[in-house]
């Protein structure tokens, strides 16, 4: 899932000060389970900013709200009335969604409450790590199940550099060696001679390299109203 | 009462969850309970030092709670869930402590009920059952007439319960509570002498027949008739109309139930020493409660098991003993009551008085030749469902259709006697509509909860010493005072009153499951948290980061809402720092709520409850000083919760600092609940100290 993080108060201050009527917007899939911006962080950071407020003397109204799913339309239609009523939008799901949202907005603007992290798994209880990169042209069967374009800090794609030490990444001996890994993985699977194959320089225009992407089925997008609804979104008009 | 206020009747109080509660499985206190009193709620209430809360709950299903409170046999706690882990919470003698900390409430707040419906109900007999009707029909808005044979009201408390297990003071109160309504009463008035049935009828819109079983049965066994014989129902209402019989000085009962231990505890305190008691079955067989046979004991009263009485033996006129023949055996091959006896096995038991206390049965004679119909068992006809009799408009409840119960089984009765009258009165059906009685509930704890949970022994009610007790009709239990309430209350493990999950907000995070300490969430594609499992401790709710979550007996997000009002107006020029103070009500912790005004106080159930959103909301409102106030002294109800609150804290503490706040304005502060005093109110002058060295905000 996509793994968030809180933002400095500061940082959020500066963005909000100068509106009136900010209504501070939770996400509750993704952002939520990772504790940045569910209904509930949303709720906590409104009380900061009101507080902050109250100490520069500033006359602010400052809620919070909360939806299933920013990057879907069907969860926040039904409150985009209420929604509509603020002179800002701080929204506190992974940036998806806030571009998503900010679309559909009007004349009222949406900004991050939170930052965008990464996608990543719950390694352990409070515990986000990232794991994939979403290049768009998976190869892990190839690695050991270990993605070194996620994981390796120099992308590399055909074993390790000279940097790796003991099991750990020259970068930090807090970062586990990627290409480590993936050979001591794929020995167990009994699968190393693969290695051996020389992985030829990757096409990235599926990754960033071709613009922004677009994921389109067919059998599903026969739905009209959807394929309305999709032309808001800006940079994906039909 | 003509210049009494008439005023709307009051609400029945509904505990926070009432109606949720009403879709889950109830707590098997609950379930147990005749009549379905919230055990969970008013205990848990206790707990908090919320004692006129606990008084309304206790009271909304029961009127004659005090009674209760003293008689009872507690139903609820012999299925308590705590008898897997210790002993079962004292229930019935925490009810007597919400009740006796509630006089002056409870007098207060008796109201006259106004007569909206325009129809009048009359009542026959003022025990329990018809007390209870009497009361709901009240509520509902009709006039209603009590009519009682007896010179006071209350049935069989009144006129048969020895005062030693119920002092008239109490069973008073719970009258002029129901009576306050503004009933009509009719005492010495007995239907079939006085009024014919017939034309009481014809009087009232409905009538309800709840006549008890005021008959004793005797036994017909030769010598039987004459001085010195006497029958259990007669003997008990002698001595509760003062009518001191005179009983000589070796009195014998022959019966083995409840009854009989009354009546020779009773002959007992007459100054009898000599009491002995007979009945057909062994110690283990004995119908009568376990404690009341070890009472009597411990009042040398002598009990002769396994004989059967055969001939009362006579010198002349006067009684000289009872002769009586050993039981083979009591119960036949199918486990009927069928005994058999060994003729050549006799003996005399002596005595100068016999009381036979073998069952009771009521006294129907004044239905004979009316619209009532008898069986051809000389019982009352009717049907269950409906809880009339074979006359129209007639109702029958209590005892006097149910067979020997218990009090509260026969408040149970008036109850859906009086709904089935208000049915009737509205032209309405009443079939189907009437509350089951069965209810589902919670199962027993499983076994790895159990593990989990730390042994707490019961706090002992205590009695008179036998010495002095069997001297008078004093009262022999004595209650607890509020020390010991509070730490019975504190052993309740809230069952029923835990968390739920909202599944149209749970996003299947795993959170709770994680957190949990006793297993009780199980999260598939939403969490479902298992009532068998969860302690009610509160700790999951706060965790959920899709405030998924909710409890069943408190609001968690009532503390955020409140807390404004609790903090308060801040004085600009204020000398003393405002100090908002969560503190857990634990164990003896209410005991220490009394601090400086400074000090505004928010009471926990435990601080596992507290949120992050409470922490910063305080600050929010405007406090100096936020405390978090636990006990220090390990008597903590849960497990767990200390490392999760001080993560919270320290939350609150990160997001405070980047607001420029002194992150010390947060606080866990820990303190000893023992040893009398107030244990809260040096930490809380501490914190408070600490707080004023860096500053009153917004102050110069
Ligand atoms: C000695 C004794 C001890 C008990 N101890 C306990 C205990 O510890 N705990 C417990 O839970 N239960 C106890 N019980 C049982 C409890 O008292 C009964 O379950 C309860 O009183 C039944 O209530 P009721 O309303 O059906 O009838 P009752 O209480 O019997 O009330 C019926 C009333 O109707 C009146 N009446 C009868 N006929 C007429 C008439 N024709 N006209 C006018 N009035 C009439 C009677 O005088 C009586 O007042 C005890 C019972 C006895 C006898
Ligand atoms: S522990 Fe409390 S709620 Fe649970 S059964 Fe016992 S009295 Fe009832
Ligand atoms: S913590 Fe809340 S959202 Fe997460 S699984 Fe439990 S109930 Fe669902
Ligand atoms: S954490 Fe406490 S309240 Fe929540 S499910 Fe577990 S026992 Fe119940
Ligand atoms: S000691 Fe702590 S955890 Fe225990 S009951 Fe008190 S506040 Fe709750």
């Amino acid at each position: 899932m996509i793994i968030g993080s809180q933002k400095p108060i500061e940082e959020i201050w500066e963005m909000v000060r100068d509106f009136r009527k900010v209504l501070v917007f939770g996400c509750n899939t993704c952002v939520a389970i990772c504790h940045a911006g569910g209904e509930k962080e949303a709720e906590t950071i409104a009380s900061l900013i009101r507080m902050r407020a109250q100490q520069e003397g500033k006359e602010m109204e400052v809620n919070h709200l909360g939806v299933m799913r920013h990057c879907e339309p069907e969860y926040f239609d039904p409150v985009m009335d209420e929604v509509k009523k603020y002179d800002l939008i701080l929204s506190t799901a992974c940036g998806v969604g806030v571009n998503f949202l900010s679309d559909r907005t009007g004349n009222i603007p949406v900004y991050p409450g939170i930052n965008t992290s990464f996608y990543g798994a719950v390694e352990a209880p409070g515990n986000f790590v990232e794991l994939c990169s979403g290049c768009g042209n998976c190869i892990l069967h190839m690695t050991g199940g270990i993605c070194p374009i996620a994981r390796c800090s120099k992308t590399l794609m055909n074993g390790p550099c000279g940097g790796t030490n003991n099991g750990k990444c020259e970068v930090s001996k807090d970062v586990d060696c990627a290409w480590f890994l993936i050979v001591e993985r794929m020995k167990q699977l009994g699968t190393l001679e693969k290695l051996s194959e020389v992985l030829p320089p990757r096409n990235w225009s599926t990754s960033r390299d071709g613009g922004p992407r677009r994921v389109s089925l067919e059998h599903i997008r026969a739905y009209e109203e959807q394929e309305s609804q999709k032309a808001a979104t800006a940079g994906g008009k039909k | 009462m003509a210049q009494e206020k008439i005023e709307e009747a009051p609400k029945p109080y509904r505990p926070y969850g009432a109606e949720i509660k009403e879709t889950r499985p109830y707590s098997p206190c609950r379930a147990a309970c005749p009549a379905h009193t919230d055990v969970q709620a008013y205990v848990g209430l206790i707990a908090q030092g919320r004692y006129h809360e606990a008084f309304e709950v206790i009271t909304a299903p029961n009127p004659i709670a005090s009674v209760c409170s003293m008689i009872c046999h507690h139903p609820c706690e012999q299925s308590c869930r705590r008898c897997t882990i210790d002993e079962p919470l004292a229930v019935r003698h925490l009810k007597r402590f919400a009740i006796e900390k509630s006089l002056d409430y409870r007098r207060a707040r008796r109201r006259l009920v106004e007569k909206t419906k325009g129809k009048s109900i009359g009542i026959i007999g003022s025990g329990p059952s018809g007390l209870t009707a009497a009361r709901d029909l009240a509520d509902f808005g009709y006039s209603v007439s009590i009519y009682e044979r007896h010179p006071v009201l209350g049935g069989m408390l009144a006129s048969a319960i020895p005062p030693y297990r119920l002092p008239r003071e109490m069973l008073k109160e719970d009258i002029d509570d129901v009576i306050s309504k503004g009933i009509e009463v009719k005492t010495n008035c007995e239907i079939g002498r006085d009024v014919k049935i017939d034309d009481l009828a014809k009087q009232h819109d409905a009538v309800l027949i709840a006549i008890g079983l005021s008959l004793s049965r005797s036994l017909p066994i030769p010598g039987v008739k004459g001085p010195g014989v006497l029958l259990a129902i007669p003997f008990l209402e002698d001595v509760a109309f003062d009518r001191k019989p005179s009983l000589g000085k070796k009195v014998l009962v022959i019966g083995g139930g409840n009854v009989a231990m009354d009546v020779a505890r009773t002959a007992r305190r007459l100054g009898v020493k000599d009491v002995s008691m007979v009945c057909l079955e062994s110690a283990e067989e004995m119908p009568a409660w376990k404690w009341e046979v070890d009472e009597a004991l411990e009042e040398s009263i002598k009990i002769n098991h396994r004989w059967g009485p055969k001939a009362v033996r006579r010198e002349g006129d006067k009684v000289k003993g009872l002769e009586v023949v050993k039981v083979k055996s009591v119960f036949d091959a199918n486990g009927r009551f069928n005994p058999s006896f060994d003729n050549d096995q006799t003996s005399l038991l002596e005595a100068d008085t016999i009381i036979i206390t073998i069952g009771q049965m009521s006294d129907v004679s004044f239905l004979k030749g009316s619209a009532v119909k008898l069986d051809e068992r000389g019982r009352v006809e009717w049907d269950p469902a409906t809880q009339m009799s074979s006359a129209k408009g007639v109702f029958v409840s209590g005892e006097v259709v149910t067979g020997p119960g218990s009090a509260i089984a026969a408040v149970a009765n008036g109850h859906r006697a009086a709904l089935a009258i208000h049915l009737y009165c509205q032209g309405e059906a009443i079939e189907g509509r009437l509350p089951v009685q069965e209810k589902e509930k919670i199962e027993q704890m499983p076994a790895q909860v159990v593990d989990k949970i730390n042994k707490e022994p019961r706090l002992k009610i205590k009695h008179l010493a036998p010495e002095l007790r069997c001297d008078s009709m004093v009262h022999f239990e004595i209650g607890y005072d509020e020390e010991e309430a509070l730490k019975e209350a504190g052993r309740c493990r809230g069952c029923g009153g835990g968390a739920v999950v909202d599944q149209k907000k749970c996003m299947a995070c795993l959170t709770c499951m994680r957190i949990c300490p006793y297993g009780a969430p199980v999260v598939t594609s939403v969490s479902e948290i298992r009532p068998e499992y969860c302690q009610a401790c509160g700790l999951c709710a706060p965790e959920c980061p899709g405030e998924a979550i909710s409890m069943v007996s408190y609001d968690v997000k009532e503390i955020r809402r409140t807390l404004p009002q609790t903090v308060g107006k801040i004085e600009p020029k204020r000398q003393e720092p405002v100090i908002a103070a969560f503190m857990c009500t634990h164990h003896v912790g209410v005991l220490g709520f009394d601090l400086p005004k400074n000090v505004r106080t928010i009471p926990v159930h435990c601080t596992s409850r507290i949120d992050v959103l409470d922490l910063l909301k305080a600050v929010e409102a405007g406090a100096d000083g936020v405390a978090v106030v636990r006990c220090g002294d390990g008597t903590c109800k849960y497990r767990d919760v200390a490392r999760r609150v001080e993560a919270r804290v320290k939350r609150g503490q990160e997001l405070l600092k980047m607001l420029g706040f002194d992150p010390g304005r947060i606080e866990i502060l820990s303190a000893s609940s023992g040893n009398g005093g107030n244990p809260y109110a040096t930490v809380c002058a501490d914190f408070s100290g600490r707080i004023k060295q860096m500053g009153l905000r917004g102050t110069k």
